[in-house]
This record gives C-alpha cells, structure tokens and sequence, in this order.
C-alpha cells in the first residue's frame, strides 16, 4: 500500500493536472486550433494515466488513457474539436473527480464505462495510439555557455560528470522519484544540464532513466554510491566528463529541450521554490507568533517599569533597545506569516469558467465571463469559506440576471451577456465584484412581492426608498424568481449567503438598475485571525464590538430614552431603535451614569442600539476561541488578549442584534395580544 | 495473595484544601499551579464557571470548585490558587482554596467512595484515601468537569 503522504502527492497532482485540463479545454472550445492548449491537455492526461496506474485506480488510468487518445488525434490534426467532443469531455472529466472524490472516500462508485464509450467513439474504429513516454536514450549535448562553465569548474578543481540514472520500470512515482534524485545530487554539486529537461521530468515524462550534467568536487564513486541508495534507483554511471570530449557531439543531435541555454537550471530552481506545508503546522506557527506578540508587550512593559524606577542608566536603555528590537521582528515575522498563510483567489475563480459555461448552455444564454484579480491573496481560511456565497451569486446572475439571447436582441443589448468578476485589494479590505449587464431588479417589484410575501406591510414598503428596496432580497424567505428552477432557487436564498459572507466578517452589497444589470459587492477581512474592533468598557470590563457590524456610534442622555410599550427605545434622525444595555443583556451591574454611549449595530431586518458606559477606542485584535470546555455562549464569539495580558470578550453583534429585534417583537406580539 | 509488585504500587496524587476537607487529583492531569490573576468573567456562562484566563496568550476557562460542588462561596485569599487540569484535549482551570502538597501514596490504601461525602456525590469521586491519619477525597476529573457541564450547557442552549 501507499503511504498518507504519498496518496498526497498523488491527490495534488490529480488536482492540478484536472484543472489544466479544465482550463484548456475552455480555451479550445473557443479557439480549437490553440495547440499549446491542446500540448498542456495532453501532457496532464499522460501524468495522470501514468500516476494513476502506478497506483491502482484502473478505473482513472483507463478513462484519462481514452481521453489521451483522442487528444492525440487533435494534436496531430487528424480530427477536430467539436462542440459535441468538448461536452463529452467536459463529463469525462467530471467522472474523473468523482473517481477523485472515490479514491478520499468522499464519493463513490462512478462509472466510467458509458464515458469510455463516448470518447471512443470518437475515435471511429481506428486502433488505439498509445503515445510513449519521452525517449528514453538521449545524446548528452552540450552548448557553447556550458562548455564554459564546465571550464570554469575545472579551472577550480570541481569535476564535471555525466551522471546516468536509471530507474525501475515499476517505478511508481517517477516524477517523486526524479525529484529525490535531484535533490539528492544537489547536495554535492550543482545540475546544470538535463536531459530530458527537468520539466518534464517533474512530470514524470521519462524512459527508463534520464542523465544529467553535475558539477561536483566529490569523487565519482562516492556519487555513485549516494545515488544507488536512493529507493528505485537501479543503476547509476557516473563518469567524468572533459569538455574537449563533450564537443565532439554534433549539434543536431541536441535535443529540443537543451536547445536554449540555461533553460533547465532555471527550470530546476523553479521546483525547489515552494514546498507543500501542512496547514496546522501554519495554524500552530501563528498561534506561537500570537503568543510571541504578548510577550513582546510584557517586554516592553517591563522596560518602561524599569526606567521609572532605575531612572537613565545605560542598561535599561539597552534593555529598552533590545526590546524594541524584538518588537520589529516579531512584527515582520507576524507579518511574513499572515502572508505564508495567504492564497490567491484563483483557487476558487478557477472553478468559475466551466461552472458559467454548464449554466449558460443549460439556459441557452450566451455569457461572456471575465474574470479579473486571481492573483489576489486571501488567508486561506477565507478561502474556504468563500467558495459557496460567491458561486451562490454566480449561478443568480446567470440565472436570473442576464437574459436569453432573444431577449437581449430585441432590447437592443448586445447578443452575448457579460458577467464581470473582479478581485481587488482595498485598504485592510479583499473586494470580490460581480457584475451583470443583465435586466436588473426592479424596485417596484421587490416592493410588491415582499408585501406578498408577507414580509412587510404595505405601509412600510411605500415608505422605503429604492435602494432600501434593493436590500429586500436579503431577507430570509425573499426569492425573486416566480418558478423555482433547479439553479440558483434550490432554497438557499440571498439571505443565506448574506449571512454566510457576515459570518467571515465580511459585508455583502448589491447596486441594480432595471435594464442595466446588477452587481453584487462582496468586501472580506484579509484575513480571519484578526479583526478590527470598537473596544468598548462596561463596568471594569472591556468588550470588543467587531467594526464589521458598527454602523455608527453616539452619546446618548438618559432622559433622550424613550419607551414604546415595554421596549426602551431613541429616536435617530426620525426613526425609532430599540436600545438595550449591555449590562444588562450580560447580567452585569450597570452604571449609574446620565450619559450613555450607544453603538448602532443592525441588518436588513432592523437597526438596534447597545449601551455601554465607555467607548475606549478602534484597534486590531486577534480572535481566539473559547475552546470546546465552554461551548457556544450566545452573544460572545470569542476573545482576545488585550496589552497588558488582560483577556476581553469579543461581542457577536450579530446574535446579540436578532436577539434584541426578536425579543422586541415578541413583547410587541404579547402587548398587542394583551 | 498480594504480590509484591501490587503491594508496592504507588499515586502521585497533588493534594488541594476546599472548604476545611483535602481533595486529591492523579498529577498526571495537572498540567500547572498558578497564583490567582485577573479572572475575566464571561456572562451567560454556566454559573460555576469563573471566567477565562489568559495563560501565556491561550484562553483557558476557570471553574470555581466551591461552586461546582455548591459549597458555600469564599472570598479568594492569599493562598487561593488555579490548578490547571488537561482532560481530553481541553484545558481548565480550577480554583482551590489552597494546594498542600504532591503525596505519594500506595494504591492499597484508595478506597471506594461512600455514596456522598460532605455532599459530593460519589459519581464525581474516584476514591477516598485513607493514608498518615489523613483522608483525602480523590476526585473523578473527567466526571468532575464534563458530567454537569453538559446538561448546562445544553440548557443554554435551549433557552437561547
């Protein structure tokens, strides 16, 4: 069997290779003749067939074998890419990520027999091609500029060898395999040749073994015998090469990938660039750094103590200099880590274009989706999270926004729909834009259908302006589409989603002109460990209000609180809030003070005013849980180690603010009944 | 007939004072003894809980035993100290009147509990040691934190 560890390499690559298939295969579908798509299709299919059979999916090796095949044919311009071949492939590779999801148990039991079908099919009786592996035997050319380095080298006592390698055929990674070889050598001596290049050998695309040009002061013997250790390693040759006798090879046995000097090491230096860590090993390096940053201040704190007492002594000022020091690069390690954390966002874009394209063909839209920012970088928890709200609004826009071709013809709107998606860095803020140039909402239906709905009273809808309207939609039980289609009106409504973005501490927005389109904004934290917050004192105790959910602050007079029925209540700018103290939500001794400060926090569904006795001021805090001893405490989300050691609660604004509106309606419910 | 490995077999058993009586626990789950510090309390919490702590920048809740084991409350002294169990993957703190000791005792001397002992139920207690004329309570720490938690937590949760 295989180990964890290796599976992982596997299940990586698998992802990898089935997204440049993913990615190709939409760039052929528009320009069939692309033949670099093509080339990068038919490599994945080759690496995964090969990885797979290594490890025994049959199943997998078969079905990207099939698929190999007939991109074959399209290389080699025997047959064209059809919109019929394109759906088919489009399903055989959907068959292969659930023989993906099969292999983590996270699914099972794909057939790939009707698939396997299909794509041979296509092939129209001929025999199968199976393509081969790259060469195996190669000639070892050198060019002029390594002619020169080997010199060099010489010069300085360091030999040049041409190394050859063979591996077991049975090899069952050849790329892992190749790699360790690399990394074994460079230990003793620098690559700076390979045939086949280094490219394709990270893929695994090599014979029976592959030859290098190493630079080394060891002996050859001694390299020899570092090599033979290596697992699947069958032979290794080791012998030295002298330039004089290199340049006797003629030029035009060079092989396509030696052709452009330094090509492989640069290649080679790209490998070793990244290295794959685990994600708690990243969760417990910044949870050590969090704990670095308090005793950091405990240092600093110190220092300053020490100077009050010792008065200005050439100690404490060193004292005072280390601390600082320490102060710097605590900041920049916490800094370098929050960004080793980070991912772009291309990890969840990626999935967009063949989502918006089964869609739209489904629909029988013509949409044009641009995808802009992949590269902007989230924390990768953010990352996960975002995935379904952002494809919620996705599938509405396709769905719901823009309208059939006919339709669009006769409004006079180009054929084809645009649907915008954008990624961008704002401030401490990830900004996701999705833009439709579809019909948009209409305010005055909104209205209407929430008044239907029960929503709201007819009263209260004619009162609202249309961009109030325009939040309707997030409202739990709000759905604009008159027939339930099995796309985007499965249940899971805007409201879902609203709450899905708010629970990341993010915002969710939406601008629409009828006719023109709709764009939905969605604003997230760069990250989810730390937050801004209002801190705020109840008695001898400081609060954190997460800014995410503070809409404004102000002071209050005891006698500007009014009460409607049993609710206490103020007036802000003509409309009525209902006002709780935090004391007494928490059961803590209130203040007898005759001003209060209030926090306004509020959703769709209501603005609702918290007291509290002081507003201490905005700072960033980084989130800590409870932990599982203590449970969900409604109206607490967390908390956070303030400067001086001392721990402060983090406020759920959010449940504290539907606990308030549903208490304040049911008292309304119960007065009324009384 | 007792061999000799059994007649030799000893508890290292960190020994507390609570309202006059000695209470043992087994020192492998104490995880550290802390002074008494700023305790944040933590409202809507179950009421034996004390609060949270910081201890070296994790979050670790503190339950009052007192409380846990409806005693009438104290005020915190000088000698009032945490003691910080792991139990299951979680850590807590528990605030005694005093820490005495680390005893070692030999297993022969643990006896079964009574049905209840100065009004802890015997499901919370592993044993009573009676050992050097001294009876120390030893407490069950898995029942003792988690048994109750439990159903306040999930009346809690019904009430929110």
């Amino acid at each position: 069997m295989f180990s964890d560890a290796e599976l992982q390499v596997f299940l990586d690559e698998l992802d990898e290779k089935i997204q440049v298939i993913n990615d190709n295969l939409l760039i052929l579908e528009r320009d069939p003749s692309d033949a670099n798509a093509l080339h990068e299709i038919f490599r994945a299919a080759h690496t995964i067939k090969g990885s797979a059979g290594v490890m025994g999916y049959e199943h997998m090796a078969s079905l990207t074998h099939e698929m190999e095949n007939l991109f074959d044919r399209l290389r080699q311009g025997t047959m064209r890419l059809t919109t019929e071949m394109t759906d088919v492939l489009f399903s055989a590779l959907d068959t292969l990520k659930e023989l993906r999801d099969e292999v983590t148990g996270e699914g099972g039991g794909a057939d790939t027999a009707p698939i396997i079908d299909k794509l041979r099919a296509f092939l129209a009786g001929e025999d199968a091609f199976v393509p081969q592996a790259a060469a195996p035997a190669v000639f070892l050319a050198l060019t002029e500029a390594e002619q020169e380095v080997i010199q060099a080298a010489a010069a300085r006592g360091i030999n040049a060898y041409h190394v050859r390698v063979l591996i077991d055929p049975q090899c069952q990674m050849k790329s892992v395999r190749a790699f360790l070889v690399f990394n074994n050598m460079e230990r003793f001596g620098e690559i700076i040749k390979s045939v086949p290049p280094a490219e394709q050998l990270q893929e695994g695309l090599y014979g029976e073994g592959f030859e290098v040009v190493l630079l080394s002061g060891e002996p050859g013997e001694y390299i020899r015998n570092m090599l033979l250790t290596i697992a699947e390693v069958t032979d290794a040759q080791v012998t030295v090469l002298r330039p004089e006798q290199a340049e006797t090879v003629p030029a035009a046995a060079q092989t396509p990938g030696a052709q452009k000097e330094g090509q492989t090491g640069v290649q080679r230096a790209h490998t070793a660039k990244t290295v794959r860590v685990d994600v708690e090993k990243m969760d417990n390096l910044m949870n050590l750094v969090g704990e670095l940053v308090i005793e950091r201040t405990r240092l600093d704190r110190f220092a300053a103590l020490l100077r009050a007492h010792e008065g200005v002594d050439d100690l404490v000022d060193t004292l005072g200099e280390i601390a600082n020091h320490i102060g710097q690069v605590t900041n920049d390690l916490q800094d370098q880590i929050m960004k080793a954390r980070m991912l772009p966002i291309a990890q969840v874009f990626n999935r967009f274009p063949r989502l918006v394209r089964d869609l739209a063909h489904r629909l029988g839209k013509e949409i044009d989706l641009i995808i802009e920012g992949r590269d902007t970088e989230l924390d990768r928890n953010v990352i996960e999270v975002i995935g379904d709200p952002l494809l919620h609004v996705i599938r509405n826009a396709v769905d719901h926004g823009i309208e059939p071709p006919e339709e669009r013809v006769r409004l006079g709107k180009p054929r084809t729909g645009r649907l915008h998606i954008k990624a961008f860095h704002q401030e401490n803020h990830i900004v996701i834009l999705v833009e439709d140039d579809g019909r948009g909402m209409n305010p005055a239906v909104l209205r209407a259908k929430a008044v239907e709905r029960g929503l709201l009273s007819a009263d209260a809808a004619a009162r609202m302006t249309d961009r109030e309207a325009l939040q309707l939609i997030f409202l739990p039980g709000f759905s604009t589409a008159s027939t339930v289609s099995d796309i985007s009106g499965r249940g899971v409504g805007m409201d879902v989603v609203k709450s899905q973005v708010e629970q990341i501490n993010g915002t969710l927005e939406v601008a629409s002109s009828p006719g023109q389109g709709t764009r939905f904004t969605i604003r997230l934290p760069l990250t989810l460990a730390i937050i801004r917050a209002l801190m705020v004192m109840v008695g001898e105790q400081m609060y954190a209000f997460p800014l995410a959910n503070v809409v404004e602050t102000m002071q209050v007079r005891v006698e500007d609180i009014r009460r409607v029925k049993q609710t206490a209540v103020i007036v802000v700018r003509g409309s009525v809030v209902p006002l709780v103290r935090l004391a007494d939500l928490f059961g803590l001794e209130a203040s007898g003070a005759d001003k209060l400060y209030v926090v306004l926090t509020g959703s769709v569904s209501g603005r609702v005013g918290i007291a509290v006795d002081e507003l201490v001021g905005e700072q960033e805090i980084v989130i800590k849980s409870l932990g599982g001893f203590l449970g969900r405490i409604p109206g607490i989300s967390g908390a956070t180690i303030l400067g001086d050691g001392r721990v402060a609660l983090i406020v759920d604004l959010r449940a504290l603010t539907e606990e308030i509106t549903h208490r304040s309606q049911m008292e309304e419910a119960v007065s009324l009944a009384g | 007939m007792p061999t000799v490995e059994e007649k030799e077999r000893e508890e290292q058993i960190v020994v507390f004072q609570l309202a006059e009586q000695n209470y043992g626990v087994d020192i492998a789950g104490v995880y550290e003894i802390i002074r008494m510090e700023n305790i944040t309390r933590v409202p809507r919490a179950p009421s034996f809980v004390e609060g949270v702590i910081n201890l070296r920048g994790r979050i670790i809740p503190v339950i009052d035993l007192r409380k846990r084991f409806e005693m009438p409350a104290a005020e915190h002294t000088r000698s009032s100290r945490i003691v910080i169990v792991e139990m299951g993957g979680t850590t807590v703190g528990m605030v005694v009147d005093a820490v005495l000791e680390v005893l070692r005792i030999p297993a022969s001397s643990i006896e079964p509990p009574p049905p209840v002992i100065h009004g802890i139920e015997a499901a919370y207690l592993r044993g009573i040691a009676l050992w050097d004329d001294r009876l120390i309570i030893l407490l069950n720490l898995e029942r003792v934190l988690y048994e109750k938690e439990k159903e306040a937590l999930a009346q809690i949760e019904q009430t929110a």
